[in-house]
């Protein structure tokens, strides 16, 4: 694991923005175009360490189960997003790594670990304003031409061992 | 014509509420998820008073070994003692009445109290008060509380605050076939509920989450989105034409209710959103060698029950779900996948992941049942409307031994489902807690 440079850290931060903004706008296709073939979506419950083949997740998505999940929310009969949450989300408290030995080669990859919290306007029945907090790790790829795609987004809610309300949206 | 609509409103008289008035043979009054005094009511009747599921010993397999689950508001223990027995302790000191355990899960050798150090073993007796000097009491008299009824069928463990809920063997009655049906999916007849839980809480009565869970008729429109993007054996199970549709509603009496989806099953292994059992042939080699041919091939067919136990036990197909009612307003659908012994571990993966996709805050298909019944209870806080459960009276098949058969959109699990709480909440008896 090395630091970044002040450009690097730049161009990652702008891609989490980005990421940030498409979801809380429910923007899927545009979300979707920021990952990679090999994604995975996990939003483990109050373990962030255990392991997935034997614990049971909140979402686990490899990227074909995200397509769908993704496919479903653009059918127009998602009820639990329909209409969908008016959100708005905080990323903060960045840090950045690159990765010494990149999963695909050729490529620079990034460890970034983030906290955020998410506003979300549950519209779609009880019209209350819930509140989401949670730490982030995403894994990051830039390819050669500068492009930049997600592989990994790990998503630890504060509350990922309580009982939690409906959450169709991307977090 | 006077406009003066009559108000269904559950309403205390001196001996209580009036549930023959609230639940008619096809219609039953909206109050029912919306009153207090009911919610009130049925914690001591049905929560208290009788029979509910607490978990499974496997969560507990070896001494020392607690989870904590809540009965009603009841904070409770399910404990593994050291001589290896199941017990089901309530959650608080017996001195000032702190609570003892405070992890969800945990292995601990005894309980002792945060607050003033008293310590229990395991099985709730009073070992321990710290300067005994000034304690007045005889200790026996002292142990945690034990519940009155604890009794378990087949590793599932069901418990009750009163010593008057009866056997629960009658309490079971044709439950135990369910229970049975969601073993045999192993070849070794073992599960396992070691993967840990989600709990989705829902901001609608608990009573949506049973009556939900074997409904047949939402399928096609709550999950419409589902049906467009995933391929999956409800297609043919619910998500058909009326006179195509062969899945079935079954009202197993005591509240205990079915949505059969294996008569519409083309192949083995539909239950796991596969078209034949190819896949996995060492998980039907060990079936057959358990069960012989014809057995184990049927089994693998009809897969496991969709099956919903009177009154917070869900056996959700490949999961086991439990329902915890928080206020009249609010519930937890707690769910963990339902991991066979003796299957290879991809067997146990594909379950697993099965199992996110169905169940769950983010899930393909809870999180829409969610918002349905959070608009539900939205609309019905008013408490003055009627709900038509009479779908299907007519053309259901009853059964010799009562059991009543319905067409997959009828109403035969709701009416299931109110009849045994009817008969619930008239009777008189009152829990000793
Ligand atoms: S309340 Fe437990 S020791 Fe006092
Ligand atoms: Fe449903």
């Amino acid at each position: 694991m090395q630091l970044v440079t002040v450009e690097e850290q730049r161009r990652i931060e702008a891609f989490l923005y980005k990421e940030a903004r498409f979801a809380d706008q429910s923007r899927y296709e545009d979300w979707e175009n920021l990952v990679d073939e090999d994604m995975y979506y996990w939003i483990p419950t109050d373990d962030p360490e255990a392991d997935p083949e034997r614990t049971v997740s909140i979402t686990a998505d490899n990227r074909k189960r995200l397509a769908t999940r993704i496919a479903q929310l653009k059918t127009g009969k998602r009820h639990a997003q329909l209409p969908v949450s008016p959100m708005r989300r905080l990323v903060s408290n960045i840090e950045i790594e690159k990765m010494a030995a990149p999963k695909q080669q050729g490529t620079e990859e990034y460890l970034v670990h983030a906290n955020f919290v998410v506003y979300e306007l549950q519209v779609q029945s009880t019209r209350m304003l819930d509140v989401w907090p949670g730490g982030v790790e995403y894994r990051l790829r830039q390819y050669p031409d500068g492009e930049i795609k997600m592989y990994y987004k790990k998503i630890m809610l504060v509350e990922a061992g309580e009982p939690i309300l409906t959450a169709a949206f991307i977090l | 014509m006077s406009m003066t609509a009559q108000r269904p409103e559950a309403r205390s008289k001196a001996d209580g509420i009036d549930y023959e008035e609230l639940i008619q043979k096809d219609r039953i009054s909206g109050s029912l998820y919306t009153s207090e005094a009911v919610y009130r009511d049925e914690l001591e009747k049905i929560f208290y008073g009788g029979w509910v599921y607490i978990g499974h010993e496997s969560e507990v397999a070896k001494p020392g070994q607690y989870v904590r689950r809540t009965i009603g508001e009841v904070p409770v223990l399910l404990v593994r003692t050291r001589e290896g027995k199941i017990t089901v302790l309530k959650n608080r000191c017996t001195h000032r009445g702190n609570m003892l355990c405070v992890q969800q899960k945990g292995s601990l050798k005894n309980f002792t109290c945060a607050y003033h150090g008293w310590v229990f073993g395991l099985d709730g007796k009073l070992l321990d008060v710290p300067y005994p000097g000034g304690f007045r009491h005889d200790p026996a008299e002292y142990g945690l509380k034990v519940l009155p009824l604890i009794d378990s069928y087949r590793g599932f463990v069901f418990a009750s605050f009163s010593p008057d809920a009866g056997s629960l063997d009658d309490h079971l009655g044709n439950g135990k076939l369910l229970i049975d049906r969601a073993l045999q999916m192993s070849p070794t007849q073992e599960i396992k509920l070691t993967a840990g839980w989600v709990r989705h809480k829902i901001r609608g009565n608990w009573k949506m989450l049973p009556e939900n869970d074997t409904d047949g008729y939402h399928v096609n429109f709550v999950h419409s989105s589902f049906g467009r993007v995933i391929r999956s054996q409800y297609d043919e199970a619910a998500l058909a034409p009326e006179e195509s549709l062969k899945s079935l509603t079954i009202d197993w009496g005591n509240g205990h209710t079915e949505l059969d989806f294996s008569p519409s099953y083309v192949g083995e292994m539909a239950w796991l959103g596969l078209s034949d059992s190819s896949r996995y042939p060492e998980y039907v080699r060990a079936m057959e060698e358990a069960y012989g041919h014809e057995k184990a091939h049927e089994i693998l067919a009809k897969g496991p029950p969709h099956a919903v136990i009177f009154p917070n036990l869900f056996l959700g197909e490949m999961n086991i779900v439990m329902f915890e009612p928080l206020g009249v307003n609010e519930c937890v659908q707690w769910h963990t996948p339902l991991l066979l012994g003796g299957v290879p571990d991809e067997v146990n993966i594909r379950i697993l992941r099965q199992s996110e996709g169905a169940l769950g805050p983010s899930a393909f298909l809870l999180a829409d049942d969610g918002v349905i019944s959070e608009r539900q209870q939205i609309a019905l806080r008013s408490g003055d409307a009627w709900l038509d459960l009479s779908r299907g009276e007519e053309r259901e098949e009853v059964r010799a031994d009562g059991v009543r058969l319905g067409h997959v959109t009828d109403e035969t699990t709701n009416r299931g489902f109110w009849h045994q709480y009817r008969k619930v909440m008239t009777r008189n008896a009152a829990a000793t807690r």
